[in-house]
């Protein structure tokens, strides 16, 4: 009898315990991306100052692409950030690239010109672009290397340290296994 | 037995044709010639990755009606549905599916189910058979004349009470009572006879057992005393204690390693798991019990950790207290002023104003107002100036510095940094 209870315990509750306690460990939100280690999916995109800008065309360099709204505040909270990390890495072979996706045009200009971005930012009318790379919360930044393939993805708001570590693993061509993850918004 | 195994047959029928209905659903859905039909077809099958809980074609989100326009278009050029769902695999990872493809660990969720249904069923059935034997008469155990006879006068009420071991006592009452049922004709007489014959066993023997005294370990009060032979090594009861002590352990070891990763110092109001483990944001904050000083103080801290919304509940529960306040205003304005609001930025910046004429933070918000979003630069500036006569920390009197000569820059010149930009129609 004895024997019936802790094969009870032990073959039925505790493996079932063990699913719900590991399940609370889990954000039910958080979509793993399969991009990772993959080729960027190529895109032509115009940008903000009425240029195009494709992709391809910048091959060679390690690409930090980065998608945001001006209403989403962990953008607000990263933007100076990113444009100090840009100033920072600007001479080697690095290119920033923003896109802004979900927003008015005139609130993107705005922001751009609130937080003094230099770097070339693209406007995603129709998210085709976001849903391409996968894009479910806001901010989400994906770091290219020299052939294009996608080495690291965060999604939420980064800070200048991580953002220089993972471009200097991007220029060694080094894959990171894990995403990384700050405070982000969903998309709506 | 044949019942039985008809119903099994008929279980089996039901099933396998609920099986084939949930074959057959999507492809009676996918069957539609209307573009819209396929659309909808591919969506219901999607997740919206930004919903709880609802495929891509029930969601009303900015990104489900993206992802239905790019499904449409797919479709126009070509595409067929399994390539369409393949594509958003690709980008989103089967996460996106809402039925999982029976491959891997994906398997388990359809397969899962119908064992846990079967198992249930047999579990049930189990019990079912298990209950049915025990109401069943008891095979014949020889009792004993004497221990019966003994049992009779008891029950007839001639032996006194307190001879009896409270267990024998029970048996006894239960007997009587079954007689008194059965004489208010609430029992059929085979019944009767059928219950008294298994409760004088039962009390017989717990006759026997009390009268062969206490050298056994207690045995649970089974009908028939247990002849238990010897055993060897620890008894069953050791090994409980050992197992429920490893169980106990390995919780606590678990709970101790979980919760100190999740559990932090939560904020006012905060649930004590918040974020770290459930996803979710932070519940409303609990703001009743603040004064006004502490109101404002955490309201601008939300406003610095950019959590506006937060901010914007501190602020408003700070004006309830007092209407006035100024701080609370001039705070209110620059979120205002962020979130697009120009007209009602420049209101809450003059009422804190019109509470306080020389509150910095509200001149400064007034002339970011007055020249970012309506180009009034020369009220703006006006703002500034006030502000400038003011004890300014030196940071903050350059940046103010700083953004008059860019606006009398914009006086004298009439261009500005969004003008630099070339304007691009949508």
């Amino acid at each position: 009898m004895a024997w019936k209870r802790l094969l009870l315990v032990f073959g039925i509750g505790a493996p079932l315990i063990a699913v719900l306690a590991f399940g609370f460990t889990r954000d039910p939100r958080e979509i793993a991306s399969p991009l990772i280690g993959r080729q960027a999916p190529p895109f032509d995109v115009r940008l903000a100052d009425g240029r195009a800008l494709a992709l391809a065309d910048l091959r060679g360099r390690v690409v930090f692409l980065n998608f945001w709204a001006s209403w989403c505040p962990p953008c607000r909270a990263e933007a100076r950030a990113l444009e100090a990390s840009w100033r920072r890495h600007r001479e080697q072979e690095v290119v920033f690239l923003g896109v802004n996706m979900q927003d008015r045009e005139d609130a993107a200009r705005e922001f751009l010109r609130e937080f003094g971005i230099t770097y070339a930012n693209g406007l995603d009318g129709g998210n085709r672009i976001a849903i391409d790379y996968g894009v479910w919360g806001i901010p989400e930044t994906f770091i290219l290397d020299r052939t294009g393939r996608i080495t690291y993805k965060h999604v939420g708001a980064l800070g200048g340290e991580t953002i220089h570590a993972k471009l200097e693993e991007a220029l060694r061509g080094e894959v990171s296994r894990l995403e990384g993850k700050g405070e982000y918004r969903s998309i709506r | 037995m044949n019942t039985a195994r008809s119903a099994r047959r008929r279980l089996a029928g039901i099933l396998m044709v609920l099986a084939g209905l949930l074959l057959l659903a999507p492809a009676a859905g996918a069957g539609g010639d209307d573009l819209e039909d396929q659309m909808r077809a591919v969506a219901s099958g999607l997740r919206c990755p930004v919903c709880q809980n609802l495929s891509v074609a029930d969601s009303t989100s900015e990104l489900a009606l993206e992802m239905r326009a790019l499904i449409r278009d797919q479709l126009r050029a070509g595409k067929r549905p399994d390539e369409i769902r393949a594509y958003f695999v690709s980008k989103y990872g089967e996460w996106i599916l809402l039925s999982p493809t029976p491959r891997g660990v994906g398997l388990l969720a359809w397969v899962l189910p119908g064992l846990g249904a079967l198992a249930g069923l047999g579990g049930a059935a189990w019990t079912l058979r298990r209950w049915s034997r025990r109401s069943a008469p008891p095979p014949d155990v020889p009792v004993p004349g004497a221990a019966l006879a003994r049992i009779r006068t008891a029950v007839a009420g001639g032996d006194l009470p307190g001879t009896l071991s409270a267990e024998e006592l029970r048996h006894v009452e239960a007997l009587q009572e079954l007689e008194l049922d059965h004489h208010a004709g609430k029992l059929s007489d085979r019944d009767y006879a059928e219950l008294r014959a298994l409760y004088e066993a039962r009390a017989a023997a717990a006759l026997l057992s009390s009268e062969t005294p206490r050298r056994r370990a207690p045995a649970e009060g089974g009908p028939v005393p247990r002849h238990a032979p010897g055993r060897r090594g620890p008894s069953p009861r050791v090994w409980r204690w050992v197992a429920s002590g490893v169980f106990l352990l390995g919780f606590g070891m678990a709970v101790g390693f979980f919760l100190s990763g999740a559990v932090r110092a939560r904020d006012e109001g905060g649930s004590i798991t918040g974020d770290a483990l459930t996803g979710t944001g932070d519940a409303a904050a609990r703001t009743d019990s603040l004064d006004l000083r502490t109101l404002l103080e955490r309201g601008r801290q939300a406003m610095d950790g950019q959590d506006l919304r937060r901010a914007i509940d501190f602020f408003t529960r700070a004006l309830e207290r007092d209407p006035e306040e100024p701080t609370a205003h001039a705070s209110l304005g620059l979120i205002l002023q962020r979130g697009g609001h120009p007209d009602k930025a420049l209101k809450a910046f003059d009422r804190a104003l019109a509470r306080e004429p020389s509150l910095p933070q509200a001149l400064w918000g007034k002339g970011l107002v007055l020249h970012e979003s309506m180009g009034r630069t020369a009220e703006a500036i006006r703002a500034w100036e006030t502000l400038l006569a003011q004890d300014l920390s030196r940071e903050d009197r350059e940046r103010v510095t700083a953004m008059v000569a860019e606006a009398r820059a914009r006086i004298a010149g009439r261009t500005s940094p969004a003008e630099n930009v070339a304007p691009v129609t949508r």
